[in-house]
């Protein structure tokens, strides 16, 4: 083989690129603690949701002292519920799954971003700071009113925060 | 010297066909482009909305399967009866390949099309990726098996070539177009077998009702493991045309034969296992099949980052050869009132940009933060939208004089053409990475919410004003290449002023690369393992969580589904 | 039109010119990744960080 100097030098340097990225993702996951959407919550039947002991009744439910759980069921086209109030400098972990096509639950301008596939459960935890108001969307097409399917994120001030009455 | 058509005037004809098929598919994909940017952007809305995803699906499936391996399958005849210089063995056969293919793709546009009448009950809009559950009509799942089969045959007729070249040739090197021909195709057949056992075993039994549901992560998975190599299968051509043409035209000679074959060989064996990072944000994956997806899709950049340096070398090898000097200054020496050089030089570039967003969007956990948003549509549109779309024009321009024995009709006309694509598709991709970036989704009729965007800079009525000059200016780019196109077909036969049917020759030979890189059964044998690897433990945990059928649902859309929600939809406003 | 006005051989041509800018596009991509990974992506709020529940 007859590889140039300078290739030879370019192939060095292509692998310190991909050495670079491969190590940031990995700090990523590893120091700065990012999980990736898995296969940790167990599969349900989308036809039966109403049956499910969570997602028969989806909504804000407290866990912990500074903890909550989120269960949404997304449709086409829309979400339920639609708006989502959680307090100020919690933690939340949603579980968002469909009870039809592939959608997603993805809070705009922020890193909590997932695919909705029917028969799965997405599970994501993120830790809210100060009262704020976030866009969701379903950013996967879904149907022929895709564009009508959005809800709302609104952290509000702990001293304002009431979980809602089981209706 | 002389010109393909008078050469292979059988195979000229093959391959005038498949071009215009390509060119068809491309002027309707970008009228549809244009009615989709101005829809988007709320500037003009000539159809409703909810026809807005009828219209993305034909210009999905039109751009990037139409007229994308169309136009393969043209190069790729060219490539392996100019290398081998032998004829295809049937011409019966090719054009059984060919009707095939034309024939798949009207069967599948039929229900498409249907979409948009309301007296044809038949929809498919269900965009280029068909998510089960969404389902569409039958017809469009047959359509699209029988296209699969038609680029199968038409693999069977190269290989065939290439085998009867070898019993003639049996100590001879591959000649490199022929190299690259065999290897894209050996990662075609391993990739595309996915997507058809999804078709064929579970999506149209499925749509004709002997199933009543489908695992949707099953075929979602299905479609992936396709999916990512398809993008390759496009790329590929474009790389045969880099390393090819884009030398010759520049005056100078390719770099380096055996890194070529290198590069060729690393396609062929990680295209394939690299589709599960289209899923980083599915759930019902483990994060470690993700972690791998991401090694592997990292790795793949290597060939890319090993072409660039081949390419660039071998034009700056030609700038050197008309006499360019200086460490930069050879630039200027390089033919740029030619339309072929200028256009595959600025698909260059633009595919160098895309390699970074590709990069981000490979990135594993850094995909939060773009994924299904409108930075990825900026990143394809530079990627298949302008490093093949651009090169595949320009390339047009040398090919046509060859295949028809007419030269080229409007010079000025088909460099103003080039270079009003790769001014547009500045605009209008920039514009779409910024806007993904602010968190606008893709595939959507109406990115209008009842919370707003916001951009780190600008507005989105500077980014939307962007995507529609840019988008106008795509589609009046497209318009002039036809023109170009419409006006050479017009002109009279006269092969004296075509320049003769040559690729570009190399400056490290063939013979100075081992014998090995010419194993084609090793390559495959290894790709195949990696492929398993990959693919056997994430498609067991999927069956092992939920069977090969799903844990239910129903097929959608159903009328009544529609009604109810919508009811549903506008209580909960 | 395409005369070359030279031939150039496998062993007197160092693709100098191709080294300079292949180097500039890794500087680019260095800084260009810094800049989505760890300014864009890492100094976002709302990251996912593992299912607590």
């Amino acid at each position: 083989m007859n590889v140039h100097d300078y290739e030879k030098l370019w192939i060095g340097l292509s692998m310190v690129l991909i050495v670079l990225f491969i190590g940031s993702i990995t700090y990523g996951s590893v120091v700065a603690g990012v999980v990736m959407i898995d296969d940790a919550a167990d599969p349900v039947d989308p036809d039966a949701l109403g049956d499910h002991p969570d997602f028969g009744d989806p909504g804000v439910t407290q866990t912990g002292e500074d903890t909550y759980e989120v269960h949404v069921v997304a449709f086409h086209p829309g979400f339920n519920p639609d708006v989502i109030e959680v307090p100020a400098n919690s933690t939340v972990t949603f579980h968002v799954t469909s009870m039809d096509v592939i959608h997603s639950f993805s809070i705009v301008g922020t890193n909590a971003n997932s695919m909705v596939i029917p028969g799965e459960v997405s599970s994501m935890t993120v830790e809210l700071g100060a009262p704020n108001r976030y866009g969701i969307v379903c950013n996967e097409y879904c149907g022929e009113f895709h564009h009508l399917m959005e809800g709302e994120l609104v952290v509000v001030p702990e001293d304002e925060f009431e979980l809602e009455a089981d209706e | 010297m002389s010109t393909y058509v008078e050469q292979f005037p059988a195979e000229a004809r093959l391959v005038r066909s498949a071009m215009y098929t390509a060119f068809v598919a491309l002027g309707l994909g970008a009228a549809f482009g244009l009615l989709q940017v101005l829809h988007r952007t709320n500037v003009l809305r000539v159809i409703d909305s909810t026809d807005y995803y009828t219209i993305l699906t034909l210009h999905g499936v039109l751009l990037v399967l139409t007229f994308t391996i169309f136009f393969l399958v043209a190069i790729f005849t060219w490539a392996i009866t100019t290398s081998l210089d032998r004829p295809l063995p049937d011409h019966r056969f090719s054009w059984t390949w060919y009707g095939l293919m034309t024939g798949g793709t009207v069967l599948a546009a039929i229900p498409i099309v249907g979409g948009l009448i309301d007296q044809i009950d038949m929809s498919a809009a269900v965009l280029f990726t068909f998510y089960a559950p969404l389902q569409a009509h039958w017809l469009f799942y047959v359509g699209l098996a029988l296209f699969v089969v038609g680029t199968w045959l038409a693999g069977v007729d190269w290989i065939r070539t290439y085998l009867a070249w070898r019993r003639e040739h049996p100590d001879e090197r591959i000649p490199l177009p022929t190299f690259m021909v065999l290897t894209t195709m050996g990662f075609w057949y391993l990739s595309s077998v996915g997507v058809a056992l999804s078709v064929l075993v579970f999506l149209l039994p499925w749509s004709l009702g002997i199933f009543e549901h489908v695992n949707a992560l099953l075929t979602r998975t299905m479609f992936w493991y396709f999916g990512h190599a398809v993008v390759y299968f496009w790329l590929m051509p474009t790389y045969l045309l880099w390393y090819l043409l884009l030398p010759k035209v520049a005056g100078g000679k390719l770099f380096s034969d055996p890194l070529a074959r290198i590069v060729f060989v690393l396609f062929l064996l990680l295209s394939t296992p690299t589709g599960i990072h289209h899923q980083y944000l599915d759930p019902g994956i483990a994060e470690g099949f993700k972690y791998v997806a991401m090694t592997n899709t990292m790795f793949l950049l290597l060939p890319s980052l090993l072409t660039a340096f081949t390419v660039v070398a071998s034009i700056e090898h030609g700038a050197r050869q008309r006499g360019g000097t200086g460490r930069l200054r050879w630039l200027g020496a390089l033919p740029w009132r030619d339309p072929v050089f200028t256009g595959m030089a600025l698909a260059g570039v633009m595919f160098a940009a895309a390699g970074f967003s590709g990069i981000v969007n490979a990135g594993l956990n850094v995909n939060y933060l773009v994924h299904n948003t409108f930075w990825v549509v900026g990143h394809f549109h530079l990627t298949v939208g302008t490093a093949v779309a651009l090169t595949f024009m320009a390339a047009s321009y040398w090919f046509l004089p060859q295949v028809t024995g007419k030269p080229l009709w409007g010079r000025p006309l088909a460099l103003g053409q080039v270079l009003l694509w790769f001014l547009g598709m500045t605009f209008m991709s920039n514009a779409m990475h910024r806007g993904g970036l602010a968190g606008i989704p893709r595939r959507t009729a109406e990115p209008q919410y009842n919370f707003s965007f916001e951009p780190a800079i600008g507005s989105v009525a500077e980014l939307d004003a962007q995507v529609v000059l840019g988008g106008t200016l795509l589609f009046l780019s497209t318009v002039l290449f036809l023109t170009v196109v419409l006006g050479t077909l017009r002109g009279g036969v006269d092969p004296t002023r075509i320049p003769a049917n040559t690729y570009a020759a190399a400056l490290s030979e063939a013979e100075d690369g081992p014998r090995i890189l010419d194993n084609l059964r090793l390559w495959v044998l290894i790709a195949v393992v990696l492929v398993i690897l990959a693919y056997a433990f994430p498609i067991a945990a999927i069956v092992d969580r939920s069977g090969w059928l799903g844990p239910g649902g129903s097929p959608y859309p159903q009328v009544v589904w529609v009604v109810e929600y919508l009811v549903v939809a506008l209580a909960l406003r | 039109m395409r005369t070359a006005h030279r031939e150039i051989g496998h062993d007197e041509f160092d693709p100098v010119g191709t080294l300079t800018l292949v180097i500039g596009y890794f500087l680019l991509l260095v800084v260009l990744w810094i800049f989505v990974y760890f300014v864009e992506f890492l100094g976002r709020e709302l990251t996912v960080v593992g299912v607590v529940v």
